[in-house]
């Protein structure tokens, strides 16, 4: 009865009222943002008095807010490739291997998940100072791999769980060398969880704050790092012009992914 | 014919690029920090004494354990109903839910924290309208203290509670519920005796989860909170950054690492399914 929505009578109603309540809840402070974003209250009240595209205009024109766009897409980009590349070949070794304590590698290959990240940000924060990697870009790119690979090897062990190894098997049979059946048969065949293991890749960086707080030095930091150090000065409009642009490259990730699943199931 | 193994070997060495990557840039650098809460200033457990004697940092783990505690209770109390409803409600409105869910997890974080920092304020929307239905008189204070820390708090953690749920919820066999209802269980009866026991596992299961993320969250109780309302991750930060003491925040350190992992031992243990090998 209870898990049979149309047999649940007043019940139903209880239940779709706090659904509706909550997605209102996680929705809200999102279009609040975007909303004030395009609103002339310096104060941010709401509802704005009038509409205007000055935050915005602010925003571009200030070019420590357009280097930290610009330095977040290229850590974003890099991370992207290095933890698809270790992801793939970490999850061959998970997926195909034969070795031994294979389950205890996939632990320890994700850790870096499970622990809290100011540890790791600490952590490494103090081994960058020894190596003075501190507010260098390889410092960023090397802390953010670390917890973007969690994520990129679950996303491509999945996809090649699925694929059947008897295909590679069968190119190699039919004269493939193992690296050929491996670059033609089934990188095109987990191409999809590929995808999806660049796109998380990327945001995990693109959003990530905390490591970059600690790797940050007045001359390089990125977008998350900047809206950060504006905040904890004011609440100016202009991050929620930062904050609106961020959601919407969400969305646009998310309808890619979509769009993604969408292929793979046809 | 060759077997498999002899033709690829054993595989290991595709994983080396990565183990070596986190074992320099990882497990070297934590345990390094791990060490130096014994070691400075002079060998010895003062750091730790210094963490459980003194009545600041009580307050510290108190506020950590108080709102981890308080936003796992609320976080499951919201999720449990939506997660029973996502689970069987129309496709249609099932994936718009789903959807909504989606995005504010996928939003960035500095974003979501943004937004309730100005709800929450003084002259905010929330203050306003509690104000304009005269529910109060004078503003509340919302930021700055824990009651924002939690609300904030929640907003972030609930996706990761209704997702793993709803999964749980689908998998009961709808069949035992009609059982129930066929041996004469009121829907009441049913629920708290059949539904929530069966989804007993998925709710632990992440109520765990969460309450051990609250525990090392950073950025909403420093932006929310404010400075008298410090949490464990941002102590482990101030000692590092601001006073330079490595000791005291390794020694921070080891004991948030401690019940994390320890919480996430209990987990492993008894609530991860059995794979069936």
């Amino acid at each position: 009865m209870l898990l049979d929505f149309h047999k649940l009578g007043a019940w139903r109603w209880v239940l779709t009222a706090i659904c509706a309540v909550m997605s209102l809840f996680l929705l809200l402070p999102i279009l609040f943002i975007v909303a004030l974003s395009f609103g002339n209250s310096r104060w941010l009240i709401f509802p704005p008095p009038g509409w205007t595209l000055k935050w915005y205009e602010e925003l571009f024109a200030d070019p420590r807010w357009i280097g930290a766009a610009l330095t977040s897409a290229k850590i974003g980009v890099i991370v992207m490739v290095i933890s698809v590349v270790l992801g793939l070949l970490a999850s061959l070794a998970l997926v195909r291997g034969t070795f031994r304590g294979r389950a205890v590698l996939r632990a320890f290959f994700l850790t870096p998940m499970v622990l809290p990240v100011v540890i790791v940000a600490v952590a490494l924060y103090a081994a960058f100072l020894r190596l003075g990697l501190n507010g260098t870009l390889p410092g960023f790119v090397i802390a953010h791999v670390i917890v973007a690979l969690p994520f990129a090897i679950i996303t491509i062990t999945g996809a090649l769980e699925t694929f059947d190894p008897a295909i590679e098997d069968a190119a190699i049979l039919c004269g493939a060398s193992p690296w050929e059946a491996r670059l033609r048969v089934t990188l095109p065949g987990i191409r999809h969880g590929l995808f999806s293991a660049a796109i998380f890749s990327f945001l995990i960086s693109w959003d990530e704050v905390v490591l970059a707080i600690f790797m940050a030095s007045p001359t390089l930091q990125t977008l998350p790092v900047k809206v950060w150090t504006t905040l904890r000065q004011d609440l100016t409009p202009v991050i929620a012009a930062a904050s609106t642009l961020l959601v919407a490259l969400t969305v646009l990730l998310m309808i890619a992914a979509a769009v993604l699943r969408k292929g793979k199931s046809e | 014919m060759f077997s498999a193994a002899t033709r690829r070997g054993s595989g290991l060495g595709f994983a080396m690029s990565a183990i070596l990557l986190l074992a320099a840039f990882f497990v070297i650098p934590v345990v390094f920090l791990l060490t130096r809460s014994v070691t400075e200033p002079q060998l010895g457990l003062q750091n730790y004494a210094a963490l459980v004697g003194s009545t600041t940092y009580a307050k510290v783990f108190f506020n950590t354990f108080l709102v981890a505690g308080v936003v796992t209770l609320v976080t499951v109390l919201i999720a449990f109903p939506v997660a029973w409803a996502l689970a069987i409600m129309p496709g249609r409105w099932a994936s718009v839910v789903f959807a909504i869910i989606l995005l504010s997890m996928w939003t960035n974080l500095l974003a979501r924290t943004y937004a309730w920092m100005v709800l929450l304020q003084q002259t905010g929307l929330i203050n306003r309208m509690l104000k304009a239905i005269g529910l109060i008189d004078q503003p509340l204070q919302l930021t700055n203290n824990l009651i924002g820390v939690t609300i904030g708090m929640v907003y972030i953690m609930l996706p990761f509670m209704i997702l793993p749920l709803m999964g749980v919820i689908k998998k009961i066999d709808p069949a035992i519920l009609q059982a129930a209802a066929l041996c004469g269980a009121t829907k009441w009866q049913a629920l708290t005796r059949v539904l929530v026991p069966l989804a007993a596992p998925g709710i632990a299961s992440g109520a765990l989860m969460v309450f051990v993320m609250s525990l090392g969250y950073y950025v909403t109780p420093s932006l929310l909170g404010g400075t008298a309302n410090m949490m464990l991750a941002e102590l482990i930060a101030q000692q590092v950054q601001s006073l330079v003491n490595w000791g005291m925040g390794g020694a921070a350190a080891f004991l948030l690492l401690l019940v994390t992992l320890g919480l996430y031992a209990v987990q492993l243990r008894f609530f991860e399914p059995k794979e069936g090998r």
